[in-house]
């Protein structure tokens, strides 16, 4: 116990590998950004509003390139609306025109109306920048731990703690 | 070397590595069932009339009331790993481009869901937003089965669409060429969410067989009174 306080060496290595751990998340994170070219590759569900497909804490990976075909109805994807910072997971149910300035109408499939009251004032449609990627993949729950975490700030702190503790303690 | 904390960590590092490994097979093994879905829709009546968009607006756009039938067998989309079945009907159009700098000969490709239908399995019913009553009914229709895969067959005659379409300019009536098609979006438990093919097949997953209605004209809109009558 608390033999990285004894040996300086052993302390750097230890902060080191602790390091080494963080920037290889970070490293990971933007990778997966780069491949899928969206901001946020993997995202967290908040809301219920595609129930029962997608429920609170769910995580869904995104994929924002037009390889093979352009995003078209039917496809579930995450948008953000001008200058609101929250990202919404809904589907395409309508689209007017193609490429980059196509109309693009999204409704959640829980929800009895679309999403025209969800955006800007003004906006009618989405276009395909304001999508940053259509869900690809699923996995159930995973995500929940990250909505704890944001509920219940205090929660954060101790969880850092132990983890800082963890690793100091740690005898590799 | 060995306590508590480790063999905590340990515990828990292995229990995920063994979560992730499941999942992985489990989404797998989607692309080891055959799927052959097939759906025949045929317009029943179709109707153009005039309307707001909202309460509030004095903008007046015309509405396509798109009246079907549907046959649709989509019971093979239902294995142990289908959590729902989105089932959507789309109307497909094309109009004249409205930009100035594509002015000449470009056609818009138009397209926007007029019905769809959330189908769940027997183990996800009761995530499903609807009433006690059809719940229990619902469970009931499928007592003692994991996959129900009767769900998957569908038959609508004479349907209400669920949404009246317009387009961003206001306009509909006398479109040519209109065409409806039924699509499906599959939502596993865990792994790859998959649509319909409409062009080739994907290994044992055959392409939907029909599933396209034929091309039909809109009408003109109909008059104030009669439209009233069909929105009440």
């Amino acid at each position: 116990m608390l033999s990285g306080l004894q040996n300086p060496r052993q302390l750097a290595a230890q902060v080191l590998n602790f390091g080494l751990i963080l920037s290889t998340a970070f490293m990971m994170w933007k990778g997966l950004s780069v491949i899928s070219d969206s901001p946020s590759p993997i995202v967290v569900v908040l809301s219920g509003s595609m129930e029962p497909a997608f429920q609170r804490g769910d995580l869904l990976f995104l994929w924002n390139r037009n390889l093979l075909a352009e995003t078209d109805v039917g496809e579930v994807v995450v948008y953000n609306v001008k200058d609101k910072d929250i990202p919404i997971v809904h589907r395409v149910v309508r689209k007017f025109g193609q490429g980059e300035h196509a109309k693009l109408l999204t409704k959640g499939d829980n929800n009895a109306a679309d999403d025209t009251e969800l955006y800007a004032r003004g906006q009618d449609y989405l276009e395909r920048k304001d999508i940053i990627g259509s869900v690809f993949a699923y996995i159930p729950f995973v995500g929940y731990v990250t909505i704890m975490l944001s509920e219940h700030p205090w929660l954060k702190t101790v969880m850092l703690g132990i983890m800082g503790l963890l690793v100091v303690l740690q005898r590799e | 070397m060995y306590n508590s904390l480790t063999r905590i960590q340990n515990v828990f590092g292995f229990f995920t590595t063994v979560a992730f490994v499941v999942a992985a097979f489990i989404a797998a093994s989607d692309f080891t069932y055959d799927r052959t879905p097939s759906a025949h829709i045929k317009t029943t009546n179709v109707q153009v009339v005039k309307g707001r968009p909202h309460y509030y607006s004095t903008k007046k756009e015309e509405y396509a009331i798109m009246k079907f039938s549907l046959d649709a067998d989509l019971s093979s989309l239902f294995t142990w790993n289908t959590k729902q079945v989105f089932v959507y009907v789309t109307a497909e159009w094309t109009s004249p481009s409205k930009s100035p700098a594509s002015a000449a000969a470009t056609n818009q490709t138009n397209s926007a869901v007029i019905w769809d239908s959330i189908i769940t399995t027997p183990s996800s019913d009761h995530l499903a937003n609807i009433g006690p009553a059809t719940l229990k009914k619902l469970r009931k229709s499928a007592a003692g089965k994991a996959v129900d895969p009767k769900r998957g067959l569908l038959s609508l005659k004479n349907q209400r669409p669920k949404y009246q379409i317009t387009h961003p300019t206001g306009r509909l009536a006398e479109t040519t060429d209109v065409r409806l098609r039924v699509h499906y979006n599959v939502q596993p438990w865990v792994g790859f969410l998959t649509w319909s093919q409409t062009e080739r097949d994907f290994g044992r997953w055959l392409r939907m067989k029909d599933g396209l209605s034929r091309a039909f004209t809109l009408p003109a809109v109909k008059k104030k009174d009669e439209g009233k009558k069909a929105k009440a």
